[in-house]
């Protein structure tokens, strides 16, 4: 016990010292802040609209602008903030749980490694942003139907990298120890196995949270984002594209959003993958 | 070798034979009707169906199945409900655009991320490398449509450089051709430099510190001979891989591209397909886009277990 | 005789007209790209009601008669009819001097086997569905018999919907979608390369039709000037417009009110009106709770604010109206205008308090048209403030269009109604008849419809269209929210264009 609480607290020291992660914590930290605040913090309703206001530049009133319902943009992208995070976040959470499970069997049990991965194959040969459209047709544009389309779309380059470190982590002599003594195959995987794939699976699921902040802002692009009122990132950039001349600040302000909060992800990726999985190069 | 190259092919194969599956369960999972495109807001659910008669579409789910597997057997995708041609015909006449695209794209992205990679590698923790490896990433999180529509903003619409959108074929004027692909392919190649960028400077670090090439640099050689006739062509193997992930990832960025700057590809074949519920060519492209990217993939992997024999254990 | 005289002097009129514009500017050559939204589903005229590709195929092909810049039904491909006192059988005399693009010389067998075709393949059956017989009765001349007397029989035969077009007999008995683009219009096939664009060129042996005035709704003289017109699809608005700004095309067919405000202050180009072009039309799924309530429909109509929907999803081109005909029209009536646009919050509250609507949530579906989804949002806001709180649900078309002739899964569907008020007050109320779009027949419709059908006094006829629309209002069977337009951007370059529901390419041309 006091053994792991110092490899924790070394850990800790290590992720402090390294630049990118504290930059891309301080991004991230800041946006979730923003998301959580945001009731508070928006200047206006971010779902009213107010005719007479409509489409008017960033001004003291409106730092960002209005869109053509005259809402806020500054408040719409505050909002956003919460919604693209959440997005972000069930989509990591779903692709983990089904990645960490078909990777971790699909490497563990050798009969189940075909059948598995040449699905997760399957799935990957598609286009992730075409896979994730077609999941949306089918499921109809919602909140939920985004996540799980997204979702669909990033498990199985997560499986692939659970099932990598998984098969590399049963070849360690303390699980034919462990089985010598009749600890149960399953007990094994889940007990020790995958505590040790914890490392690859935290830096690929903050590049998936990065991925989906991202491709749910190309999907409200192609017409299959969340419904209104949502104002996700992604959104509130599809509902200006037709004034993109007139009004260019509703596209612009949400897209930067969304740099900033990608940029934040990746950093706190990179941080953490220098630290937690320093095999991986790039 | 031999083993390796039939394992590998088996596996191809059987994911083929999934691939194939999934597009024809499109059919079924999808909701709405071809037929719909046809007709107004206030055609009636009848209507509907006589077209759809009309149009040889009400053909039962095992009759359909039969069909699908019939026909891609003799290679043939069937023919497109809208586009009065058949699938392969459709899928022919973008395929020059789509490639066309991906290929300047591609080549952007290697030129560029290659040359930034290896300035950061050889400058290792230096200024140099901090600036193009914080641009790289930055690449990798701006939002490719976004990009695109910035783009059109900046360089169609105020500078008045470049056409917005639209497609010029090659044959007709290659000039044209040239000006209306320099947004769309900088707009799909910028996230990809990016991530060259970051593998290539990954490789060239890993093959810098490589005894040969401390002993050339020991023989003083110069720096630049040492890094391009040494160290580069170690260090393309992985970089190789990488290329091979990115004509994936170009494809389906060529969706999204293609739709900003109107370009008629094999994305907007497929996206307008999925809206217009054309099923012969929503599955005949996503196969044929699922069997590119398994060939790549397959033609990536037989040359990095030529070039490296661990890999055929794996 | 004296009718041929007075026609006559009207062409001569027309003649000076035009020849005094002509002596100035009139010029033949030049090429237009028109950016439109959306790819045709297919060229086949007759098998499609889709506005895309309506935009292209009355360029190319001709009906027996077509309508009038006023909607009325004229003799286009056909002289004219003699109705036989019964009302049941129709003579058409068919021009004879018409040319197919492929050479081929237009007569009665090539009408009959494109009635014929319509019969059994068109997109709207119910513009055919009284006819018994089609017969060549002569070389040129065809006879059709009904099997009862309808009064909108020649209405429908001209109906630009999904349009009656007149083929080669050899092309009119191919499948749907199969045929070779072949009509008798100004304008000719030349290739369509999907998702990228369909080019036509000027057809030199265009016969105009004698009795024809110039340029007149989907009649009169069809005279063209460009050499090529070519219809370019491009989806996105912005890229329309910039493409518009960079000489790429030279006619937007549709931009947005902010896009055509500044587009007007730039003297390279013209704003052109398209008003009204269709009614926005909020309509109620009445088969389920809570909709199946009177009230709960009362309150909702008492409770949105009907100018804040228009003023937002179409921006500065809208117009407040509460009849279901256009302005203009021969039955347009106010009836039921003191029900139109109210935002009565506190009536709604009270209308709501005697539903069955007791709290839950209901669905909003909307194709993803933005005006639609404007419309939904704006609805979503206005009827929070009453307490009935709306999920909005955006597909695309094919899969609203399917759930909302569905008896579940929504209880409000918004979209336009364009050409149905152009056709006519039967097409206004064919949509509500056996509760086809509200899911539940309504007996009063379907009686006053009936009525309407079989009626031939023009009066009587009024006050029926009149009923019917005092009980949309009465009963919210559904609810129109205004009219909206279109704005059309295109080259100051661009001569004597006249909005239409179609932008017509013949009778402009181009300044060098």
């Amino acid at each position: 016990m006091q053994g792991t609480r110092l490899v924790g607290r070394a850990l800790w020291g290590r992720l402090l010292r390294n630049r990118s992660f504290v930059i891309g914590a301080l991004l991230v930290l800041l946006m979730i802040a923003v998301a959580l605040a945001a009731d508070w913090l928006t200047p206006f309703d971010p779902l009213k609209s107010n005719v007479r206001a409509r489409l008017a530049a960033p001004s003291a009133a409106h730092w960002f602008g209005t869109d053509h319902f005259g809402r806020d943009i500054l408040s719409r992208v505050m909002i956003g903030a919460r919604i693209s995070l959440a997005i972000g976040a069930f989509t990591a959470i779903l692709a983990g749980i089904a990645g960490t499970l078909s990777g971790a069997i699909a490497g563990y049990f050798y009969h189940l490694d075909q059948p598995i991965m040449r699905i997760m194959d399957a799935l990957m040969a598609f286009p992730s942003i075409v896979l994730a459209m077609v999941v949306s047709a089918v499921l109809g544009a919602s909140l939920t139907n985004v996540v799980i389309a997204l979702a669909i779309a990033t498990t199985p380059h997560t499986a692939r990298i659970v099932r990598a470190s998984v098969l590399l982590e049963k070849e360690q002599e303390y699980i034919a120890a462990a089985r010598s003594i009749g600890v149960g195959e399953w007990t094994i995987l889940f007990r020790h196995v995958l505590r040790n794939v914890a490392g690859p699976l935290i830096v690929r699921l903050t590049y998936v949270f990065a991925i989906a902040v991202l491709a749910e802002a190309a999907l409200s692009f192609v017409g299959a984002g969340p419904p209104p009122p949502a104002a996700s990132f992604g959104s509130i950039i599809a509902q200006g594209r037709d004034f993109m001349r007139e009004a260019p600040w509703i596209t612009v302000f949400p897209g930067l959003a969304i740099i900033a909060c990608v940029l934040g992800l990746n950093l706190l990726g990179d941080g953490l993958r220098d630290v937690l999985d320093p095999r991986l190069k790039f | 070798m031999g083993h390796f190259l039939i394992r590998r092919l088996a596996g191809a194969f059987l994911v083929l034979v999934l691939v194939s599956l999934m597009s024809f369960a499109l059919i079924w999972l999808v909701p709405g009707d071809p037929a719909a495109a046809f007709l107004d807001a206030s055609a009636t659910p009848e209507q509907v169906a006589k077209l759809r008669s009309a149009l040889g579409l009400d053909l039962s789910l095992p009759q359909q199945m039969l069909g699908w597997y019939g026909r891609i057997l003799s290679g043939d995708l069937g023919q497109s409900i809208l586009l009065n041609r058949s699938v392969t015909a459709a899928l022919v006449e973008r395929l020059p655009v789509t490639l066309s695209l991906a290929a300047l794209a591609l080549a952007f992205a290697v030129f560029f991320g290659v040359a930034a990679g290896i300035i950061a590698a050889v400058n290792h923790n230096r200024w140099p490398d901090q600036a193009v490896m914080t641009t790289a990433l930055l690449g990798l999180s701006v939002p490719d449509f976004w990009l695109g529509l910035v783009m059109v903003l900046v360089f169609a619409v105020s500078l008045g450089w470049l056409p917005s959108g639209g497609f010029t074929p090659f044959m007709e004027s290659p000039g044209q051709w040239l000006r209306g692909m320099i947004l769309p392919a900088l707009t799909l190649g910028l996230v990809q430099v990016g991530f060259i960028a970051r593998m290539a400077r990954a490789s060239m670090l890993d093959t810098l510190g490589q005894d040969y090439v401390r002993t050339a640099d020991a023989k003083g050689l110069a720096k630049l001979h040492v890094v391009l006739r040494h160290a580069l062509p170690n260090a393309m193997i992985p970089i190789l891989t990488v290329i091979g992930i990115v004509s994936g990832a170009l494809l389906g960025g060529a969706v999204i591209v293609e739709q900003v700057f109107s370009i008629p590809g094999i994305g907007r074949l497929i996206v307008g397909a999925i809206a217009s519920r054309d099923f012969p060519v929503l599955q005949g492209g996503l196969l044929f886009l699922a069997v590119v990217y398994l060939a790549i993939n397959l033609v990536v992997d037989i040359l990095y277990a030529v070039v490296d024999p661990r890999v055929r254990l794996a | 005789m004296a009718k041929h005289i007075i026609f006559g002097a009207a062409l001569a009129a027309a003649l000076m007209l035009g020849g005094a514009q002509g002596a100035l500017a009139q010029r033949k050559g030049g090429d237009v790209v028109i950016g439109i939204s959306q790819a045709p589903p297919s060229l086949d005229a007759q098998i499609t009601s889709a506005q895309a590709s309506r935009n292209i195929t009355l360029h190319i092909f001709e009906t027996l008669y077509a309508r009038d810049e006023n909607a009325k039904p004229v003799p286009e491909l056909a002289e004219g009819v003699t109705i036989s006192p019964d009302g049941k059988t129709y003579v058409f005399p068919i021009r004879k001097d018409v040319t197919f693009h492929n050479g081929k010389k237009l007569d009665a067998a090539d009408v009959v086997a494109s009635l014929e075709r319509y019969r059994k393949i068109g997109a709207s059956p119910a513009l055919v569905a009284a006819i018994d017989t089609i017969k060549a009765s002569g070389e040129h001349e065809v006879t059709v018999t009904l099997k009862e007397p309808q009064s909108t029989f020649l209405d429908n035969l001209s109906s630009p919907r999904a349009p009656i077009a007149i083929y080669p007999a050899s092309e009119a008995a191919k499948e749907a979608g199969k045929i070779e683009v072949i009509g008798t219009g100004p304008y000719k096939f030349v290739e369509y390369k999907p998702d990228s664009h369909v080019k036509l060129t000027r057809y030199d042996g265009y016969a105009p039709n004698p009795k024809g005035t110039g340029r007149d709704g989907f009649a009169g003289k069809k005279e063209a000037f460009l050499d090529t017109v070519t219809f370019r699809f491009m989806p996105e608005g912005g890229a329309r417009t910039a493409a518009l700004e960079a000489g790429q095309i030279q006619f937007n067919e549709t931009v947005d009110g902010p896009t055509a405000k500044r587009l007007g202050t730039d003297n390279r180009f013209t704003i052109h009106k398209v008003m009204p072009f269709g009614l926005q039309v909020i309509k109620f799924n009445q088969a389920q709770a809570p909709a199946n309530d009177v009230n709960f429909r009362l309150a909702v109509q008492a409770a949105l604010d009907m100018e804040e929907i228009m003023a937002i999803s179409y921006a500065d081109i809208y117009q407040m109206d509460p009849s279901w005909l256009y302005p203009g029209a021969a039955f347009h009536s106010a009836v039921g205008s003191d029900k139109y646009n109210k935002s009565d919050i506190k009536l709604a509250k009270e209308l709501l308090a005697k539903s069955s609507y007791k709290g839950g949530k209901v669905t909003f579906i909307t194709d993803n048209l933005r005006p639609n989804v404007d419309t939904a949002t704006l609805v979503q806001q206005k009827l929070k403030e009453i307490g009935v709180e709306v999920d909005i649900a955006v597909s695309d078309w094919p899969t609203v269009s399917k759930i909302g002739f569905t008896p579940t899964g929504w209880t409000f569907w918004t979209h336009g109604f364009g050409i149905e008020p152009y056709e006519g007050p039967g097409s206004v109320m064919a949509p509500w008849v056996n509760g086809l779009s509200q899911q539940a027949k309504d007996p009063e419709i379907d009686r006053i419809a009936a009525a309407f059908n079989a009626e031939m006094d023009e009066g009587k006829r009024k006050a029926l269209f009149d009923a019917f629309q005092k009980h949309m209002y009465d009963a919210a069977v559904a609810m129109k929210a205004g009219n909206y337009g279109v704005f059309q951007a295109s080259t100051a370059k661009l001569k004597n264009f006249k909005p239409y529901r179609i932008p017509r390419m013949w009778g402009v041309w181009l300044e060098p």
